[in-house]
């Protein structure tokens, strides 16, 4: 197994982050769905050796992580937090980690540019990220992840933030760096993203591991929950015009430069929100997030609460 | 480690205290030259009028060593680490193939450079504006001693606060009052508390010097050691 962890604990003082998990991921896709405060993230920096567990351990190509850096030279990592050296370019930031990889300079020019065009940010390439949108600055989290080539990629909400079309691609990445060869374990709290990419997914809840694999059942119970997502764009007038036409969407409202909708059917909707972002009918669409309050109701139910 | 630290101090948004470090005292120095050759102005110290090679004196040993050094120092030193903390830019740094501590080695070397190509020039303009040139001969050796002293402040105020910087939450606040509280009353206090100061060795002679030198290369081997063991837990 790629990544395995036994009785894995671990606490922030008297909080408890993870609760005693035993898990293995194989290769190819795993998705990691929970809502917010679920412990994705918790179990993602003690995979990826940043947290130093509380009990239980960690193994990444059967050895431990911890402690360990050789084994970064195999693990790529996308984080959640939208943190950069904002003064630096796209080019030049990752062309510096790459670096930190024991690349030289014409290496790690190289590596820098294939990981820029893998996530269609050539054009910006050279230009500071502190100027980069949102969905631009998440590119530029994948870029720097898969530059040094590594065979396991762990991605935390990596499709956060990112624009219809964006998503659509970057999603279609994932699924290509697992065809060739490469293990990607990818958080969201969306299910209909997690299902884009992969059918293997770990559900969390409360810092445990609710269930594993198949998960038929929990997308019925999904269906059943009305589905919101946040929409920015140019005119949100407009996209709210031309989604109400059809019949996913059950009601929309508006936020600041934004429109919020619910709708029961998301995969019929979320095609109907990529082909309208790709034929501009309605201006650019910016960014799409959804609130997991849906999954949270689903959850709360699963684990009877 | 060291280009991309090197990098993040020269272009950084902290690049321009630096600049303002190193500048003032020179610019300083040009005015108050350019008084004394206009002679508007002389400063008078117990009815002795005061040389410009005194005042060189002076400007090392208040500016640059009780001040500017002890600043950059703190400034520095702490935020090396705490600021890739705060900002939650460590991340990427500790998913690479290295061990962390060279993270902290890498950042106190290019601290080192960066400030020591800031701050030993402007002393050297500095003495060459103040002083004139027929008495510069025999304070060279002084000059020179001043430079040395200037460098392993710098060595030691850096060391001391990238421990502090891998060791406490807000390192900064505690640095500051380190350096301008507590060192200050310390010198003042009689008996030997003076000597839990950097600015005690700082003056003392070579001796201390070199303690100094040591002392400094075992704080930055016990911040690497630190931040190899701790677990730092960024604030979502």
């Amino acid at each position: 197994m790629i990544v395995a962890t036994e009785h894995l604990s671990k606490w922030y003082g008297e909080v408890s982050g993870l609760n005693d998990v035993t898990v293995t991921v194989p290769e190819g896709v795993t998705g990691l769905l929970g809502p917010n405060g679920a412990g994705k993230s918790t179990f993602m920096k003690l995979v990826t050796g940043q947290l130093r567990p509380s009990t239980g351990s960690v193994r990444i190509f059967g050895e431990p992580i911890w402690g360990n850096p050789a084994q970064y030279r195999r693990l790529g990592f996308c984080p959640e937090q939208d943190a950069f050296y904002t003064n630096m370019t796209g080019r030049e930031w990752i062309e510096a980690l790459a670096g930190l990889h024991g690349m030289d300079g014409d290496s790690s020019r190289a590596a820098a540019t294939r990981a820029l065009d893998a996530v269609d940010l050539l054009d910006a390439a050279d230009r500071k990220i502190g100027g980069y949108s949102k969905g631009m600055r998440q590119r530029i989290k994948l870029a720097q992840a898969i530059a040094h080539d590594p065979a396991l990629l762990i991605l935390d909400e990596p499709l956060s933030g990112m624009d219809p079309l964006m998503r659509r691609r970057t999603i279609r990445l994932i699924k290509e760096w697992a065809r060739a060869g490469k293990t990607v374990v990818v958080s969201s709290h969306i299910l209909h993203e997690i299902e884009a990419m992969t059918s293997n997914i770990l559900l969390m809840h409360n810092g445990r591991i609710v269930a594993e694999g198949n998960v038929h059942q929990i997308r019925a119970l999904i269906d059943e929950h009305p589905h919101r997502v946040w929409i920015r764009a140019e005119d949100p007038q407009a996209v709210a015009r031309l989604l109400l036409s059809g019949d996913e969407v059950s009601s929309v409202k508006f936020d600041e430069g934004a429109v919020i909708v619910e709708t029961a059917r998301p995969d019929a909707f979320y095609t109907r929100l990529t082909s309208l972002a790709a034929s501009g009918e309605a201006g650019a669409i910016e960014e799409v997030t959804s609130p997991d309050d849906n999954l949270q109701a689903v959850f709360s139910y699963l684990v009877k609460e | 480690m060291f280009e991309l630290a090197l990098g993040e101090m020269l272009w950084g948004r902290r690049a321009v205290f630096m600049a303002v470090a190193a500048a003032v005292p020179v610019l300083l120095a040009l005015g108050l030259r350019l008084a004394f050759a206009s002679g508007s102005a002389t400063i008078v110290v117990n009815g002795q009028h005061l040389s410009p090679e005194t005042m060189f004196g002076t400007a090392i040993s208040l500016l640059y060593l009780r001040f500017i050094v002890p600043a950059l120092g703190v400034y520095y030193g702490t935020s090396m680490i705490a600021d890739e903390i705060e900002d939650k830019t460590i991340t990427y740094l500790f998913v690479r193939p290295m061990r962390r501590g060279a993270i902290v080695l890498g950042k106190y070397l290019a601290y080192l450079v960066c400030v020591l190509a800031a701050v030993l020039p402007s002393a050297a303009l500095v003495f060459v504006v103040m002083v004139p040139l027929a008495s510069m001969g025999p304070l060279v050796e002084t000059f020179v001693r001043h430079l040395e002293q200037i460098a392993v402040g710098i060595a030691a105020y850096g060391a001391v606060f990238v421990l502090a910087g891998v060791t406490f939450k807000r390192p900064l606040v505690g640095g500051l009052i380190f350096v301008f509280g507590w060192e200050p009353i310390a010198a003042a206090l009689p008996g030997y508390v003076a000597r839990l100061t950097v600015a005690h060795y700082l003056q003392g002679g070579i001796a201390d010097g070199i303690g100094l030198v040591l002392a400094s290369i075992g704080a930055v081997l016990l911040a690497m050691r630190t931040i190899e063991q701790r677990e730092y837990v960024l604030e979502q």
